[in-house]
């Protein structure tokens, strides 16, 4: 508890610096005030060669009140920064609709009224600001989001002192990856290696048939787009409990954006690529190729729609999946605008998909 | 069983039909061929002129009004006009409406004639004028005599002729009027103050919704702009409002003019034949005399390459005649002229657009309940831009002006339609002048969707055309000898021939006259939502502030409102770019520039057109940060 509350102060302080700067500025320096903020999305991300990773450039933004678009904006900013300032304070947890709510409020005159937020994007944007100004991730602020990751198999993990051990042995359930991961920690790992889906319905299917105990294995979903929790829980695995980590998604554009999140990280979170991106994950599938080396019947594959085609097209121009597996991959793709979900192999049988499916592409990867 | 019955049904059914063309086929023998008169014809038909239901009173409105305006405009007097609309038998939905002009009147034998009977009209040449038929006064008056009991009223004062006053009613069966009762009137009991007018009263029976109510009150109103030199007024149950003259300056009458050849038909020809009959002209002399742009020289040639032989020009039959007119359609002509037009003209419609009236209804909520009391207010513009076109639409001589009148008291976007100084107030979405503002992109304004949108951000418009975000009204007259009207009832105008192109010409060259101004407007805009975004937004930043550090929050708001009002003001630069960077320094230069003299309406390239007096007025009015209250209420907690 002690420690906690030195942190706690740590980034309360760092928060009273900023406003003690803004403040200056006003009052002393008679000046506009500025917060800077590193850029973030796809012309502020960098490929790392070294980490093998996304991480973040050197642009940044200036948000202080001098346009009519940012007067708004800064604003919020420092209202939200007092709000985590105050949830610190109080020791207390939130999520981050939780935030929304505690700063929800209206602006302006009965002739000009309008909404503090107009919507929680709005408030999500700034406590990713905070994040950035303060140099801090969000669970230290004790702000999560709701727990969507799930996990199963021979691991066990202690939740604010509770044990939970996720290898249940009924094959009927998995457990939520909590998201407060500062109460969280890994007490035991007898697993062999870790295979990440990009689905909760495909790893329902896979518990289903008896794979974690027939292979040692622990699965583990994000239940599409991956939260922070689950992206930091494959982190810890592979690089703390040195366990291999596979992913498969599913092939078309999105599946493999999702795999890709948890191997070389993502534009909108390369500030914190390192607490979250797993490098020596490997993505195993499920490739376009697979689509013709399976010979998924024509009936199980679904036509690309134009938004995929473009975000392939995209996908190909981006510097960091210049790597030649991932241009045969998409251009494949691009030539046949054929895509499949994991969930295609249940043509060939319920069971197809775990028993001969993934342990071959796990034998020709040499996991298992 | 059912299949039965629908048999059973189906053979009664071909026996009843076969049974009533039995009778049809007695009875088709008997067709009488009946003349109507021309009253009857147009009382039974009262849409052809726009009279329907709930239309009568609009149209009679529109109708006296615009008979009063032409009477005064053909001698060049400024009118007076004074109009009354009040429900006399509410039970019954009887209106009594009246109209006083002081224009030329009507000489006293005339009267009953040009009142009551149909298709008799001093308005019947090529020339560009407000009515056109002779149909709207006798349709109030076969109206009143359909509809009530009561006679129509009428005082006229012609020129060197005194007063006099006439009960008529129309004999709708024959087109003729009823003179009931006529007197010389005496002086006490005058109508008409003037040294001539003409004064018109008459009871109808009509509903009025509020819709058409409002639409009356747009009609005078807009009436009103393109006619600043009348004094309007206009008395209703709910009040009384006084469109007051804003200028003297009156627009020269059009003149009537000669038909162009290659709108020539039979009729025409053997009309100019018959107006010549008694002088022994040749047809080459007739040709020439009776259509413009016709030498004398390039009728003997269209009468060579029609092959007609010399002969007097009575002689000849319609066979010869057609092929006349026939050459005519094929061979080209100078463009007709344009000078015999009358437009509103620039001086005049300025006059109109910065002094907009507005009806307004109060509803007063007085001891005795609610009512509403009519008054007007003037709108006054920030700045307004004048352009005009002479062109040649399908042969008929056109011009085309196009006004703007922006920000200042104009609240939203408005579409005005004149077509020959009559304002169109129905069928605007079907109109050219809608397709004309929706093609002509307001870059030509030098200000982007963005920027606008930014600025006016909460304007309600259905529209997502970026210029009805904008606080512009933008005005349209088109004058021609003939309109290309889309449909019978004159509410819209089609895009005829080229029109739509000089429209849009005419409205781009506007844009780009009244850029600079428009941005800078927009500017005075953003810095006066920024003041209030600032204004508003201060309380939020210093709360934040002074609850996370020790800070004296007062003198820190202070410090901030003061630091916004500088910065809002160009004093401050320290932190980016504005985006006019210039535009401040040249506010604060701006004179009280009056309109200038600038009378021609081709000369379109002058750019010291604009009326730059409420520019300033509006620099004026710039808001202040209003004292903020630091200790602003937090409601959670």
């Amino acid at each position: 508890m002690a420690t906690k509350d030195r942190r706690h102060q740590e980034i309360i302080n760092k928060i009273r610096k900023i406003m003690k700067n803004v403040g200056d500025d006003i009052l002393i320096e008679g000046i506009m005030p500025s917060l800077e903020i590193p850029k973030v999305g796809y012309d502020n991300t960098v490929w790392s060669d070294e980490r093998r990773m996304l991480t973040i450039g050197n642009k940044t933004v200036q948000i202080g009140p001098n346009s009519s678009k940012k007067i708004p904006t800064f604003a919020q900013y420092l209202v939200m920064a007092n709000a985590i300032r105050k949830l610190l304070d109080e020791e207390m947890e939130s999520t981050i609709r939780g935030m929304y709510y505690a700063t929800l409020s209206t602006v302006g005159d009965e002739k000009n009224q309008q909404k503090f937020w107009s919507g929680q994007d709005d408030s999500d944007d700034a406590i990713k600001a905070i994040e950035l100004l303060t140099n801090v991730p969000r669970e230290e602020f004790s702000v999560t989001s709701k727990p969507k990751g799930m996990i199963s198999g021979p691991i066990t993990l202690s939740v604010g002192g509770d044990l939970i051990d996720c290898n249940l042995g009924s094959r009927a359930t998995s457990q939520l990856i909590p998201t407060n991961i500062r109460d969280l920690e890994i007490v035991k790992v007898k697993a062999d290696f870790v295979m990440v889906v990009e689905k909760d319905t495909v790893l329902n299917n896979i518990r289903k048939s008896g794979f974690i105990q027939k292979y040692n294995a622990i699965l583990l979903t994000g239940s599409g787009e991956p939260d922070r929790a689950t992206r930091m829980m494959v982190k810890m695995l592979n690089e703390k409990w040195k366990k291999p980590v596979v992913i498969f998604a599913d092939a078309d554009p999105w599946g493999l954006g999702i795999a890709l999140r948890y191997k070389i990280g993502s534009e909108s979170l390369s500030y914190d690529s390192d607490r979250l991106v797993t490098p020596n994950s490997k993505v195993l599938g499920m490739m376009f190729s697979d689509i013709y080396e399976y010979n998924i019947p024509k009936v199980a594959r679904l036509a690309a729609t134009q938004e995929d085609l473009n975000r392939a097209n995209d996908m190909k121009k981006k510097p960091w999946l210049q790597d030649k597996q991932w241009k045969r991959e998409l251009n494949l793709f691009l030539e046949h605008k054929e895509k499949c979900e994991l969930d295609a192999f249940f043509k060939y049988g319920f069971k197809y998909l775990a028993d001969t499916y993934l342990p071959n592409k796990l034998r020709e990867a040499g996991v298992i | 069983m059912t299949s039965k019955v629908t048999t059973e049904v189906l053979e009664k059914g071909t026996k009843q039909v076969k049974t009533i063309l039995q009778i049809a086929q007695k009875q088709k023998t008997k067709i009488s061929y009946d003349k109507k008169a021309e009253s009857e014809f147009f009382v039974d038909n009262s849409a052809l002129a726009g009279f329907t239901g709930e239309r009568i009173l609009y149209m009679s409105v529109r109708e006296l009004i615009e008979n009063s305006l032409d009477s005064c405009e053909i001698n060049h007097i400024l009118p007076v006009i004074r109009l009354r609309l009040k429900l006399l038998d509410g039970l019954n939905d009887l209106w009594t409406i009246s109209c006083k002009d002081n224009g030329i009147g009507i000489p006293s034998e005339k009267v009953p004639v040009a009142v009551c009977s149909f298709l008799t009209s001093g308005k019947y040449v090529e020339k560009q004028q407000r009515g056109l038929f002779g149909v709207g006064l006798k349709m109030i008056a076969a109206f009143s005599t359909k509809d009530t009991d009561h006679p129509l009223r009428v005082w006229s004062k012609s020129e060197e002729e005194s007063e006099c006053y006439f009960d008529l009613r129309t004999d709708i069966g024959t087109n003729k009027p009823i003179t009931l009762f006529k007197k010389n009137v005496k002086n006490d009991e005058s109508q008409i103050e003037g040294e001539s007018g003409f004064k018109v009263e008459a009871v109808l029976r009509a509903k009025l919704s509020p819709v058409t109510k409002n639409k009356i009150y747009d009609y005078i109103s807009q009436t009103s702009i393109v006619n600043p030199y009348a004094i309007i007024t206009f008395e209703t149950d709910e009040g009384k409002v006084t469109f007051k003259r804003r200028t003297e300056i009156m627009p020269y009458p059009s003149k009537e003019v000669l038909p162009h050849p290659s709108d020539m038909d039979l009729k025409t020809l053997k009309k100019a034949i018959l107006n010549f009959m008694n002088q022994k002209t040749t047809l080459q002399g007739i040709l020439s005399n009776s259509f413009q742009k016709m030498s004398n020289d390039k009728a003997k040639e269209i009468i060579t390459r029609a092959g007609l032989p010399i002969k007097p020009a009575d002689k000849y039959d319609e066979h010869e005649l057609i092929k006349v007119v026939n050459v005519c359609k094929h061979t080209k002509f100078q463009s007709p002229n344009t000078d015999h037009l009358s437009p509103i003209g620039e001086k005049i419609l300025t006059v109109g657009m910065t002094s907009e009236y507005s009806i307004i209804l109060n509803k007063e909520t007085a001891n005795s309940g609610s009512q509403t009391q009519l008054s007007a207010k003037i709108l006054k513009p920030a700045l307004t831009a004048y352009s005009s076109r002479i062109c040649v639409v399908n042969n008929r001589p056109t011009i085309v002006e196009c006004g703007i009148a922006y920000g200042g008291d104009m609240p939203s976007f408005k579409l005005f339609r004149f077509a020959n100084k009559i304002p169109l107030l129905y069928d605007e979405g079907s109109d050219v002048a809608r397709e004309v503002i929706s093609e002509v992109g307001i870059n030509k304004m030098g200000i982007s969707k963005k920027e606008v949108k930014e600025q006016f951000s909460h304007v309600e418009t259905k529209s997502d055309r970026t210029v009805e975000y904008l606080p512009i009204h933008i005005f349209f007259h088109i004058c021609s000898t003939k309109i290309p009207y889309k449909t019978a009832g004159k509410e819209s105008i089609a895009s005829e021939g080229d029109l739509k192109k000089y429209m849009k010409s005419c409205l781009s060259d506007l844009y780009r006259k009244v850029s600079a101004q428009i941005r800078r407007e927009l500017k005075l805009k953003e810095d006066e939502n920024k003041l209030r975004l600032y204004k508003h937004y201060i309380p939020f930043i210093i709360d934040a502030i002074s609850e996370s550090i020790k800070i004296d929050s007062k003198k820190l708001s202070l410090a901030f409102q003061n630091l916004a009002e500088r910065y809002v003001s160009g004093e401050l630069t320290n932190i980016t770019k504005q985006i006019f960077p210039d535009s401040n320094q040249k506010r604060n230069q701006m004179t009280d520039k009056k309109n200038t003299v600038n009378n021609d309406n081709g000369d379109e390239n002058n750019l010291n057109k604009f009326d730059k007096r409420t520019s300033v007025s509006k620099h004026g009015n710039k808001t202040k940060l209003d004292k903020i209250n630091i200790h602003r209420k937090i409601t959670k907690k």
